[in-house]
């Protein structure tokens, strides 16, 4: 029977020279670096308000288009450009080439100053001024709506709260059921005292919520993916690549204080979202005043949203005509592999074309 | 054996130095030579990167020198060149014990590698002290190590009422000690939870290479144990945190944390309001009356500018342009970036639309 160990010093001593070759070579590639950039589709600035920025990205010529507008609704942790991050890996572009005329909310950096934001002047402030503003723009009463993450949260307390503005809804990674049992954010925020954190620090920094993502894995998300990167420092693309993804990672917004205090408790605290009591502004949100067709797509691998708490959805809204997509990745990978850019985004527009 | 091995680590300090074509091996490393050349090598090259790099390279160097420790750890006792299997099993045993007892704090005078390859458990406190230290104008964790008081003396002193004019003031010092040592505590059942975690991860390290000894599979690479341990750690890592238990200790942490921090915010409110400057409870309080009337006043123009709209459908004519609304823009690119300005462009057709 053999050791399980058979690492033979000579062979040692060549894996060692191999790394510090490609970290020389690396080293190299990294000073040459250029600028990274966010955001790759051509897109023009249509509204503004505040620190929020509506986009309208351009379309390509010769594809029939939606008449039915699409906006994007991201989450306020985190950036919006992970939905265009590079030219092969866009859901945007790709939504663009299925005919979608799309739209996307950049909510910005929230500062002090906007520490008392609540879930209200988010949803039926923002939200709802972008969603008039697009309405009126294209000369329709409903549009669709792609809700990602925290913002498919999001959106769907909109479309409750509005649905007759809402003509299609889909939902991506997006946690409904906020209890469920392999949800290790739900279970750590449990016993976080969140109105002594929200008095302390007034806005939540961003710092904190990286510290939290990257405690889900910490040892595969702060040491074992740089040790992976050695393999493809000689590749200047695959730097600018894993750079670009880096500063997402650490690109995180602060969150509006009260935002943030209402969200955990409710959301997470409470799961009102399915226990019912969530109330924003002067309105109680259920879920069955939905009547729109809905589209709702989580990834089988998600370590942030489990699919669990993404199909809770299922027979919880007044929709009937509900449809489910799994899809075999994780909650980034649903946006960047090269799989979702042939599987997920091209069934997210035949489904709309088909509801438009 | 062990000459064997060190021969090995000059050759590749040799190689090394030959290969950078720097003059930097001039002497031989003393000890460790491999993470020597790696050190001396990164200290002529790390001026000259730029910031992002330089935080993505090192991160990289201090990863490729764990699994390179670990492979040493693991592979300078066995004998490679000749020996039994048990001889060999009874060496990774050792390691595997050292590794725990290094854990443990049971090997003071042990081996280094040992203990800088245990601290890779320390990688979740890491990544809380780079945390806290980016929310704090101290760096680093000055409470980890201070001395522990014994809990009793400690609760007398603390409770024992102010006096006189400055009763006050000597409250809010007694709170914010009583809150340090909270936040102490906190910390270290944290670190005891993922001390606990570190012994079990070896546990689970000697079984995954139990069982895939009795499969027949091989570690060939410094790469591969590096990922099996990583494997086995975040194995570990994931069942653990799970647990009712953790998340107690880790909500107790972040509200410990919370609570000090909010003692010191306070405590800095009052001085500023002594020297007639704004205090942040002011602000907060303007920000909030602020945020009302920019509700009120928002909510007003909607819902003029609906009833423009009513107005304009009942008359049959086009809706006047709401004080919110600008005239269409004719240029297709992006409109200047104004804040806090409500600023509406219709949109223009593109060739796609028609």
């Amino acid at each position: 029977m053999m050791l399980p160990i058979d690492i033979r010093p000579d062979k040692l001593s060549e894996e060692m020279l191999d790394f510090s070759r490609k970290l020389g070579q690396g080293m190299e590639n990294l000073l040459n670096a250029e600028r990274i950039d966010t955001g790759v589709t051509p897109r023009e600035v249509v509204y503004q308000e505040d620190k929020l920025t509506l986009y309208r990205y351009q379309a390509p010529e010769g594809v029939k288009r939606n008449p039915v507008p699409l906006l994007i609704v991201y989450a306020l942790v985190n950036r919006p450009y992970m939905t265009d991050i590079q030219e092969d890996r866009s859901t945007i572009k790709g939504l663009l080439a299925t005919g979608q005329d799309v739209y996307l909310i950049d909510w910005g950096y929230p500062d002090h100053a906007d520490r008392a934001l609540t879930i209200d002047d988010y949803l039926n402030g923002y939200l709802d001024n972008c969603i008039d503003f697009i309405r009126e723009s294209h000369g329709v009463d409903a549009i669709n709506i792609l809700g990602i993450c925290q913002g498919g949260a999001f959106s769907l307390c909109y479309t409750a709260m509005h649905p007759e503005k809402v003509k299609n809804l889909v939902t991506m990674v997006t946690p409904v059921d906020f209890q469920t049992p392999d949800n290790l954010l739900s279970a750590w925020v449990q016993h976080m005292d969140v109105d002594l954190a929200v008095d302390t620090m007034g806005n939540i920094p961003g710092e904190i919520l990286n510290w939290t993502f990257l405690s889900l894995k910490p040892f595969s998300l702060t040491g074992q993916k740089y040790v992976n990167m050695v393999d493809v420092l000689d590749d200047p693309d695959k730097i600018k690549n894993f750079l670009r993804m880096e500063k997402w990672i650490f690109d995180s917004p602060d969150q509006a204080g009260e935002t943030f205090r209402q969200f955990i408790k409710d959301f997470y605290q409470k799961n009102a979202l399915i226990n019912g009591g969530l109330v924003i502004g002067d309105r109680e949100v259920s879920l069955t005043h939905i009547g729109c067709p809905l589209l709702n797509i989580y990834a089988l691998q998600d370590h942030l949203v489990p699919p669990d708490a993404s199909r809770a959805l299922a027979g919880r809204t007044g929709s009937k005509d509900y449809t489910e997509l799994a899809f075999p990745g994780g909650h980034i990978g649903i946006y960047v592999s090269g799989k979702a850019q042939k599987e997920v985004t091209p069934a997210i527009g035949k489904w709309l074309n088909e509801r438009s | 054996m062990t000459e064997d091995w060190l021969s090995l680590q000059q050759k590749y300090w040799e190689q090394w130095t030959d290969m950078s074509r720097k003059a930097l091996g001039a002497q031989a490393p003393a000890t460790n030579p491999w993470e020597n050349a790696m050190d001396q090598w990164w200290k002529a090259f790390a001026p000259a990167s730029p910031d992002l790099s330089r935080t993505f390279m090192e991160r990289m160097m201090e990863q490729g020198k764990m699994f390179f420790r670990m492979a040493d750890t693991f592979t300078h006792n066995l004998p490679q060149f000749g020996g039994t299997t048990t001889d060999g099993w009874s060496s990774l045993s050792k390691t595997l014990n050292d590794m725990q007892q290094a854990f443990s704090g049971g090997q003071e005078q042990g081996d280094q590698a040992l203990h800088k390859m245990m601290a890779f458990w320390e990688m979740p406190y890491d990544n809380w002290q780079r945390m806290m230290s980016s929310l704090s104008p101290i760096p680093g964790d000055l409470l980890r190590n201070m001395p522990h008081a014994p809990a009793g003396t400690m609760d007398k002193v603390l409770s024992a009422p102010g006096l006189g004019y400055t009763r006050e003031e000597q409250s809010q010092y007694q709170d914010l000690i009583r809150r340090s040592l909270d936040y102490q505590k906190a910390l270290q059942e944290y670190l005891s939870f993922f001390s606990g975690m570190g012994m079990k991860s070896i546990q689970r390290m000697r079984a995954t290479l139990e069982r895939m000894q009795a499969s027949d599979k091989v570690i060939d690479s410094a790469r591969g144990l590096y990922d099996t341990w990583v494997g086995c750690c975040e194995d570990v890592y994931a069942e653990d945190v799970q647990s009712a238990e953790y998340a107690r200790i880790h909500g107790q942490l972040v509200n410990a944390q919370m609570a000090l921090k909010q003692r010191m915010s306070i405590m800095v409110d009052e001085s500023l309001g002594a020297m007639n400057m704004p205090t942040r409870n002011e602000l907060r309080t303007l920000q909030d009356r602020v945020q009302q009337v920019r509700r009120e006043n928002k909510a007003l123009r909607k819902e003029m500018h609906s009833l423009h709209l009513q107005v304009a459908a009942l008359s049959g004519q086009e809706p006047a342009a709401s004080p919110g609304l600008r005239p269409a823009l004719a240029q297709s690119a992006p409109a200047p970036v104004k804040r806090t300005v409500v600023r509406k462009k219709p949109v223009t057709p593109t060739p796609a639309d028609q």
